[in-house]
């Protein structure tokens, strides 16, 4: 199929592993769904410090039936990407222990208490599950795939954030201080997520065009902004004066001023260069390696089994 | 029929022996599990993480039966384990101990010898004369044969169709792992009333008789050197008796230390309708 | 050698498994079963597997979500905050609840039965 055929038929589930695609379209898919298959991984590693830190033993099962849900999202969307025919799972898990791999910007930043659980949980989890939801109308079937499965999980992530930001927020003052700090501290990192507004990122007009994407990233700013803020503020958080933020009542939007927030982070962050992108992926790379023996003992057993169980013929 | 309905029909030697045996195993569940989720991400490919977080959440889960029975005897979950001192606790050390990074055998083989004695030691509760532990024990015994089957899998694999290094990390494993692993058998406060007012109907010994019956067998159809169980060393701390090694308290500190700093009113509670 | 046939109605559909046919082989199964699952119904596309090749857990060997309260795993269980304020989340409890349901409805049988 050529670009053009791919741009006139471009539309929900369109496309699938039959059909002949075209290397543009192979490329921008995997390099799409690789980087959310491992903005999961990456996200895992601060989720897995917030099951240590929960403070009962309900919140603990949460939090790690909560991690294990990421992990496991990572392994449909790994599968997803891997249909395309560019990479394999190893590749891209190798991708990522090199610091090659990319993932979402606030996964770059390490965590250190439970204030910060509601700041992932709550609102990191909420702008990706916004952005997932319009993600089941993707053109690559297996990635919309993928994403039935994520989204129907999904709820009970951000509905556990939400309860553990409510808890915080009604708790102590000196816990309600200390939230509306890392709040602070968070905020202008959510409203990176969603990436540059200003100038589209590069990628995002082509995968725009072939429909693997089919709201724009300041669309979904947008969303996320007239859901988020009035929960934020009904908890009793204050929006931080700095980025600035105006609502439009008119059209009932908010718009962000762009340049309050600190894009040369951001570009940093997304070529792994931040101080904390050192120390996840150097986590990632120490962790994954330690148990390489075990995947090499796997291999093994896989080859002399040809991955199959021979069984009776009925 | 069960000899004692609920907490009502406890006399005081009674409900310190039965508060004894609940803490034993919530106890041993809790502290298993907060060993398994530290493998959370770092698991060795994505699939085995996926299930042995599952088997570190159902023995939360396990431990929360306990827990919830201890509560009826009127602790709350606060006392029971957010602000009991670590010298209280009384599980095994077999479950405490800390995993070097990477060493994915030791888990299996902590999993295979921990699960198995699990479930023999569930078998001796099912015609507990407390009524309340009859009517919990199937739940878990349901969960553990999926956790028993996990670890072998495991192990026929590492140690049996591996290669050398797999081979040779299980058996450092369980060089390392026996000694503790026999602390699971090992007696603690009140036990001989756990036995006489029939809380369990098996002796400790007889359990572990029963244990090592199964797991030698199994181990040395590996190929593995099993230890002489009574020409081992025994460990000097049980774990039954609140005496621990530092592991434990390290790993206390790192799980409550959180809530001591919020210092909320209650612990939240998730529970679904009937549970 | 049997063959078990999965059928994709529709572009973007899921492959569902809808019977299977006796050959010889890979090719000839593909013939066979265009012919015996797809003259009839809506389809798009069509998947042969060789039956010795399919793995089988169920409901004797495994307790599918176990049996102890994992309540919190659903989104309902939250029922302190309140889904509605974003479609995406009420949408995901909507399925989760219809999910439980069943699962509930089916274990309700299962305990009746036994």
């Amino acid at each position: 199929m050529d670009l053009d055929t791919v741009k006139a038929r471009a539309g929900p589930r369109q496309f699938s592993p039959k059909d002949d695609m075209p290397e543009e379209y192979r490329k921008a898919a995997t390099r799409m769904i690789q980087f959310h298959a491992n903005s999961e991984v990456m996200g895992g590693y601060l989720d897995k410090a917030f099951t240590r830190m929960a403070p009962s033993l309900d919140r603990k099962l949460a939090c790690t039936a909560k991690t294990q849900d990421e992990i496991g999202h990572a392994q449909l969307l790994y599968r997803a990407a891997e249909t395309l025919g560019v990479k394999t799972r190893e590749e891209m898990l190798d991708e990522l222990e090199r610091g090659d791999g990319k993932f979402l910007n606030c996964f770059h930043y390490p965590v250190s208490s439970w204030y910060e659980a509601p700041m992932i949980d709550f609102f990191v989890d909420g702008g990706a599950m916004r952005r997932q939801a319009t993600l089941k109308s993707t053109s690559w079937e297996p990635y919309a795939h993928a994403m039935d499965k994520v989204c129907f999980e999904e709820g009970f992530h951000v509905k556990h954030g939400e309860d553990i930001l409510r808890e915080l927020m009604r708790s102590s003052k000196a816990n309600q201080e200390r939230t509306q700090e890392v709040f602070d501290t968070w905020w202008p990192r959510i409203l990176q997520f969603f990436g540059p507004m200003n100038s589209e990122s590069t990628h995002n007009d082509f995968a725009q065009q072939v429909g693997l994407k089919t709201v724009s990233n300041s669309e979904l700013r947008q969303a996320f902004l007239n859901a988020y803020i009035p929960k934020a503020e009904k908890y009793g958080l204050e929006i931080p004066d700095e980025p600035r933020i105006e609502y439009d009542e008119e059209n009932g939007q908010y718009r962000v001023v762009e340049e309050d927030l600190d894009w040369d982070e951001f570009w940093t962050i997304a070529k792994n260069d931040y101080e904390g992108s050192y120390e996840q992926i150097g986590s990632r790379r120490q962790r994954h390696e330690a148990v390489s023996w075990v995947r090499e003992a796997m291999d093994g057993w896989e080859q002399s089994s040809a991955g199959t169980t021979p069984q009776a013929a009925d | 029929m069960s000899q004692f309905s609920g907490p009502s029909d406890l006399g005081d030697e009674e409900r310190d022996a039965l508060e004894a045996l609940l803490f034993r195993m919530a106890d041993d569940e809790y502290v298993a599990a907060e060993r398994y989720i530290e493998w959370q991400i770092y698991a060795p490919t994505l699939e085995s993480d996926l299930a042995l977080a599952n088997v570190a959440q159902d023995e939360y889960g396990h431990a929360r039966l306990w827990y919830d029975l201890l509560q009826d005897l009127g602790y709350e979950e606060e006392e029971l384990i957010w602000e009991r001192p670590p010298e209280e606790w009384t599980h095994a050390t077999l479950v405490e101990l800390e995993t070097e990074s990477g060493d994915w055998a030791d888990t299996m083989l902590r999993t295979y010898l921990y699960d198995t004695a699990e479930q023999l030691r569930m078998e001796a509760i099912v015609d507990s004369s407390y009524a309340p532990v009859c009517d919990r024990v199937g739940k878990v015994l349901a969960e553990e044969s999926y956790h028993r089957e996990h670890a072998q899998n495991w192990l026929d694999r590492l140690a049996d169709e591996g290669d050398e290094e797999s081979f040779a990390r299980v058996q450092a494993a369980l060089d390392r792992l026996f000694p503790h692993a026999l602390t699971l058998f090992a007696p603690g406060p009140h036990e001989e009333d756990i036995l006489e007012f029939g809380f369990r109907t098996e002796t400790l010994s007889d359990l572990r008789t029963e244990w090592l019956e199964i797991v030698v067998p199994y181990l040395e159809s590996l190929g593995l050197d099993v230890p002489e169980p009574d020409e081992v060393e025994p460990v000097r701390t049980t774990g039954r008796n609140g005496d621990h090694t530092d592991d434990w308290f390290d790993l206390y500190e790192d799980f409550t230390a959180t809530y001591r700093q919020l210092d909320f009113d209650k612990p939240t509670t998730l529970r679904g309708e009937g549970a | 050698m049997i063959w078990e046939v999965f059928r994709q109605e529709k572009p973007g559909k899921y492959h569902q498994h809808c019977g299977n046919v006796h050959a010889p082989d890979r090719d000839m199964a593909l013939m066979f079963a265009q012919i015996q699952h797809g003259r009839r119904m809506q389809t798009n596309s069509l998947w042969v597997v060789p039956r010795d090749e399919i793995g089988e857990v169920d409901t004797e060997d495994a307790k599918f979500g176990g049996t102890t309260d994992k309540a919190y795993r659903w989104a309902m269980t939250y029922n302190n905050v309140d889904a509605s304020f974003a479609a995406e989340v009420e949408e995901s409890e909507d399925e989760q609840r219809e999910a439980a349901k069943k699962r509930e409805a089916a274990k309700k049988q299962e305990e009746a039965q036994s």
